[in-house]
């Protein structure tokens, strides 16, 4: 996925003070790190936050980032996902209070997940109507719990193989596996429960 | 999960190699083997399905992408040196001069109404009517030189100009008044009769009801009627003296002849 050595090289330069080196790392994994964070915490917002924390704890650390002990993209998913889990839990009690059918995304109309299903009967434009599954799946990834949620985030939407989930994850491949197939089962269930309410 | 048994293999080795079948990996007997468990079991039968399923789903997901100002955000927040030079390139539009600014602020406004067709339509008019003006006045743009606008010479024009205006309305003062001399001898009318014999009827102070006089308009023009007559008018009808209602006994009766000019429109 990436050049190691390139990479190397890059993370050298940067420590080394040039900014040029570091503003190519940004623009190479930004995108990367916002979709995990907007995946993740659902929000636009919150993504936006995120991902400029993730950059600025990987700004930091620079120094400690070590070639010989795995990927640089393993490395800033590592960073990422930590933050990630430490953002979960400062906003747990905030998630407690809300509604169990509200709306997490600011992608969407604050509308319930049920009322965010595309008629059937009458089918928009493919493209809206794309739009919206897109966006149902989106709020049906968010109610999964944050273990099985990242662990699907990270094979599914990231394409990372099982054994740079379980080094991020700091857990054996098998329950990465195991993760994996428990959220993909459970995203399936929510949206089938979803769409049988509108049927 | 159950740990059962099903065609020679356990619901936890199913679920272990769920994700190799999923990812396409797994391949001769052993895809044999987890096929047939997954026809035969209950529960890892319809994981089978939903984890499928699932996968599906988020596969269908696309990327998202992230706001424009965020890369200038994060450089802003990390090094704080660069941003400066993203931040112009964001933020950096062309340099105009005064003429484009003032061209853009009020001369294309400006425009903007003047060629609308009302607009066009009214200035047209208004040159149209100036022209006319000045044509009639006897000033032709061609004479006027800059010594004509001085104040003695506009002065000077002026006089001219109304001098000139007043010889001409006394030229044409004798025409104008034969014309309206022709005009009114023409407009004298006739005398005419009825409309005297009208108002004569409007100024009528015999105290008689209107009935009564219009029942004489039905009487013949040629027919007499007798004065002092004690019961209606003796009519001596002068074409045929046999029908008059005229008594012949008594011939000292005066006779008054009234003949009428009514007119009948």
């Amino acid at each position: 996925m990436e050049d190691v050595q390139v990479v190397a090289m890059l993370v050298r330069r940067c420590i080394a003070g040039d900014s040029a080196a570091w503003e190519e790392i940004v623009q190479t994994y930004n995108r990367r790190i916002y979709n995990i964070c907007y995946r993740f915490a659902g929000s636009g917002d919150d993504a936006q936050d995120l991902t400029q924390e993730v950059f600025i704890k990987m700004y930091r650390t620079l120094v400690s980032y070590d070639p010989s002990k795995g990927a640089f993209v393993t490395w800033v998913t590592t960073i990422t996902r930590n933050l990630l889990v430490d953002h979960f839990r400062k906003t747990k009690q905030d998630r407690m209070t809300d509604s169990m059918d509200s709306a997490s995304s600011d992608h969407e109309d604050a509308q319930p997940l049920s009322e965010q299903i595309p008629d059937q009967s009458a089918p928009p434009d493919a493209h809206v109507r794309q739009r919206e599954v897109s966006e149902t799946v989106h709020q049906a990834l968010g109610k999964l719990s944050p273990e099985l949620r990242e662990a699907v985030i990270l094979r599914d939407l990231q394409d990372m193989d099982y054994r740079e989930i379980a080094t991020v994850l700091r857990v054996p491949e098998g329950t990465v596996k195991s993760r994996i197939n428990r959220g993909r089962a459970e995203l399936a269930r929510l949206l089938q429960r979803t769409y049988r309410q509108v049927m | 999960m159950p740990d059962l048994t099903r065609n020679g293999m356990q619901c936890n080795e199913f679920d272990s190699l769920l994700t190799d079948a999923i990812d396409g990996v797994l391949s001769g007997a052993a895809l044999d083997r987890f096929r047939a468990h997954a026809r035969a079991c209950n529960n890892c039968g319809p994981l089978l399905a939903e984890a499928e399923a699932g996968r599906t789903w988020l596969k269908g997901l696309t990327e998202v992408e992230p706001p424009a100002s965020m890369v200038a955000n994060i450089l802003a927040s990390t090094t704080g040196v660069d941003t400066q030079r993203l931040w112009t390139q964001a933020r950096i539009q062309p340099r105009i001069s005064w003429w484009e600014h003032v061209q853009a602020s009020f001369l294309e406004p400006f425009w903007a109404t003047v060629r609308q067709p009302r607009f066009a339509m009214s200035f047209g008019m208004a040159f149209f009517a100036i022209s006319v003006t000045l044509t009639m006045l006897g000033v032709k743009p061609a004479d006027i030189r800059a010594i004509d606008l001085r104040p003695a010479a506009i002065r000077h024009t002026y006089y001219n100009t109304q001098a000139r205006v007043i010889r001409y309305f006394d030229n044409v003062r004798p025409v104008l008044e034969l014309n309206a001399a022709l005009r009114s001898i023409k407009r004298t009318p006739p005398a005419e009769p009825g409309p005297a014999k009208q108002k004569e009827r409007k100024n009528d102070t015999t105290q008689q009801p209107e009935q009564k006089q219009d029942r004489n308009y039905s009487q013949a023009g040629n027919q007499l009627i007798l004065a002092s007559a004690p019961a209606g008018p003796t009519v001596i009808d002068r074409s045929n003296p046999d029908r008059s209602n005229l008594d012949p006994s008594s011939p000292d009766l005066p006779v008054v002849s009234v003949t009428t000019y009514r007119r009948f429109v």
